[in-house]
């Protein structure tokens, strides 16, 4: 696997792209800041939103029954998996009950993490994408680079190409009512012909057995309502105990997300339709291996807004497929190591740690300071991906040792001033790859302290 | 041991100490005028509001916003002429120009309205499948904020399924560019009764 740094240096390559993509998720942090402006009592509903997340992980597990006692209740039909791939045989064992061929699936990023649709069309399931975004990448084979903004690299031009191929519109056009209206007929026509709707879920009420997906294209809805069967997927992480908790974070999930006051459809399925099924599947895949980490469980307060993306100047400027990951960004970088930590654990070092993906969560998750933390443990592990140990250690023993300082000062003005208008020469450091050294002053401030000590006697 | 047993018990053993749920206050909205916030927050989110003073104006509302040769489907059981919720079959609605259903609260710092099943007629599909969507509601239940509005709803008791809208749906996939009209309904027009 490619490192992060690598990727962002190949994205980078095409500067002017690399603006448009930093501007792009920019405005959409300028509309949460708008967004979030509306609301008096923002820092207070975000610290009721992290006290009711780290309250449902500190009883999961009775909570989880609660939710599958109800939802039994209800109707519905309660499946467990451990892993994704007890998830994705679920998931075909239902198909095959109901001899479906075909299922629309709204945006679920834990379906991304099982890899489920590779999986059913190993099984000769066509799986459709039925988000605009997804639909597009799914065109293009390619994963999502941002979990709520999915085709976010992808210019119009380009989506109008690819259109032009698939759905056969006009080829040059890249208006994009022009091509969001293709795209609704050519989809319109599979959620008439699916047998299977699956969705992933936001919210999901221990008190009650809802589930609650929160959409602005009403295309979960279209697919749930359309087709005989429908399948929820849902981390076991989002649960939440009360109903009326959904007005803490209805409030802040689509503020925080794109800077709207509450996304177009929220919509809450407690029972199957007449003469339909409703599944649950509860997925742990992961989970609660976190949930054992003291210094990272609170990563499972996430309720996958985007919003750390969207500030990240990392992310901004490298793109979420550098990441190499299901979710990239911020909070990705802290989700991703404790499932494999040879392959993710460069990860918490695509940050500058300036703390505002921890400003904007609006679940109050300490991202920065995990990120921090999980440099320690990557370090410790030996992984060659903790930065430059030599220059580490180096800079290490000289920051402990005062007269090995001062040498090194020396030096280093010296070299400075031998090789002027040469700031680069230190190429063997990525860190002066793209950035200019200081001119070297002409004495270091222990020598001026020492020469104004002498000249007051 | 079949999953199930296994998350729990793997939960019991890496969960943290009991920490404690808070009581979320019923937060209300500084507007002193929640119907006008209300308008206008609909308004900003694309939709359009019709004020009218009594509710026999509805089907007037109706014709002078779209055309009366399109196919109508209303879930309100009192307009004369409309063609009315008949099988639960959610195919049969696909072509419904223009669907009619009741909001049952409104929100003023979002937009949303909240509809069940029960006034859909148990129509699920119908505010998704219908090209334009009309919603009617009585200013009397617009509340201030989401806390307000769950505190009225409760917990369910006899509709399976509900929805906030709060708008046509819309997407910004390509570009960031704002489409109105995405999957669902095209626009959303708001009749506000007394």
């Amino acid at each position: 696997m490619m490192p992060h740094a690598q990727k962002a240096a190949i994205f980078n390559k095409d500067e002017a792209r690399t603006d448009w993509h930093d501007a792009s998720l920019w405005m959409v942090r300028k509309k949460r800041d708008f967004a979030v402006s509306e609301i008096p009592e923002w820092e207070f509903i975000r610290e009721f939103a992290s006290d009711i997340k780290m309250h449902t992980l500190s009883k999961l597990d009775d909570y989880l029954e609660a939710f599958e006692k109800a939802a039994i209740q209800n109707g519905a039909i309660v499946h467990w998996a451990a892993d994704a791939k007890e998830h994705n045989d679920i998931v075909l064992s239902i198909l095959n009950k109901h001899q479906a061929k075909k299922m629309v699936k709204s945006k679920s990023m834990l379906t991304e993490e099982c890899h489920l649709n590779e999986f059913l069309e190993l099984h000769e399931i066509e799986v459709i994408d039925s988000d605009l975004g997804e639909r597009i990448i799914q065109m293009l084979n390619e994963p999502p680079s941002h979990i709520v903004l999915p085709a976010i690299h992808l210019k119009k031009e380009e989506i109008g190409e690819l259109f032009h191929r698939e759905l056969h519109t006009e080829k040059g056009a890249t208006d994009p009512q022009y091509l969001t209206e293709a795209a609704r007929h050519h989809l319109r026509e599979k959620f008439h012909t699916a047998q299977v709707a699956l969705t992933g879920v936001n919210f999901g009420i221990a008190e009650t057995g809802e589930v609650v997906v929160c959409t602005n294209e009403g295309n979960a809805d279209m697919g749930v309502h359309l087709t005989p069967v429908q399948i929820h997927s849902m981390g076991i992480e989002k649960l939440i105990p009360r109903r009326s908790d959904l007005a803490v974070f209805t409030r802040l999930l689509a503020r925080s997300a794109t800077g709207q006051p509450v996304t177009v459809f929220t919509s809450h399925h407690r029972n199957p339709k007449p003469a339909g099924e409703m599944h649950i599947i509860l997925v742990d895949n992961g989970r609660t291996e976190q949930l054992g980490k003291p210094d990272f469980r609170s990563s499972l307060k996430c309720i996958r807004c985007g919003a750390c993306m969207n500030t990240c100047p990392i992310y901004r400027r490298s793109g979420g497929h550098s990441y190499e990951t299901t979710i990239p960004g911020p909070i990705g970088s802290i989700l991703t190591p404790g499932i494999d930590l040879k392959k993710h654990g460069q990860l918490p070092f695509a940050s500058t740690l300036c703390g505002s993906c921890t400003d904007v969560c609006p679940v109050k998750i300490d991202i920065h300071t995990q990120l921090y933390k999980w440099r320690q443990i990557v370090s410790e592990a030996g992984l060659p991906e903790a930065g430059n140990k030599t220059m580490m250690s180096i800079m290490g023993n000289g920051l402990a040792s005062p007269s090995f300082f001062h040498r090194l000062g020396n030096i280093g003005r010296k070299l400075l001033r031998l090789f002027p208008g040469k700031e680069r020469f230190l190429s063997f450091t990525v860190w002066t790859k793209d950035r200019d050294l200081p001119k070297a002053p002409v004495e270091s401030f222990r020598e001026w302290y020492a020469k104004q000590a002498k000249d007051a006697q | 041991m079949p999953s199930k047993e296994t998350i729990l018990t793997k939960i019991k053993s890496n969960r943290p100490n009991l920490w404690p749920l808070p009581d979320v206050p019923i937060f209300e909205t500084l507007a002193t005028d929640k119907k006008k916030l209300f308008i206008q927050i609909l308004e900003r989110g694309g939709s359009k509001v019709h004020c009218i003073d009594d509710s026999t104006q509805i089907h007037q509302v109706i014709t002078t916003h779209f055309p009366e040769d399109k196919r109508m489907v209303s879930a309100l059981p009192f307009l004369e002429g409309i063609e009315r919720i008949s099988t639960l079959h959610p195919d049969f609605y696909e072509g419904t120009e223009v669907a009619i259903i009741e909001g049952l609260i409104g929100v003023a710092e979002n937009g949303a309205l909240w509809v069940t099943e029960n006034e859909l007629g148990y129509v699920r599909v119908l505010p998704f499948i219908a090209q334009h969507l009309v919603m009617v509601i009585s200013e009397k239940n617009i509340v201030g904020t989401m806390h307000e509005a769950y505190k009225k709803l409760g917990l369910p008791t006899t509709a399976g399924f509900g929805v906030f809208i709060a708008g046509p749906s819309k997407t910004a996939d390509i570009e960031q560019s704002l489409v109105i009209g995405a999957q669902g309904a095209r626009s959303l027009l708001v009749i506000l009764t007394p």
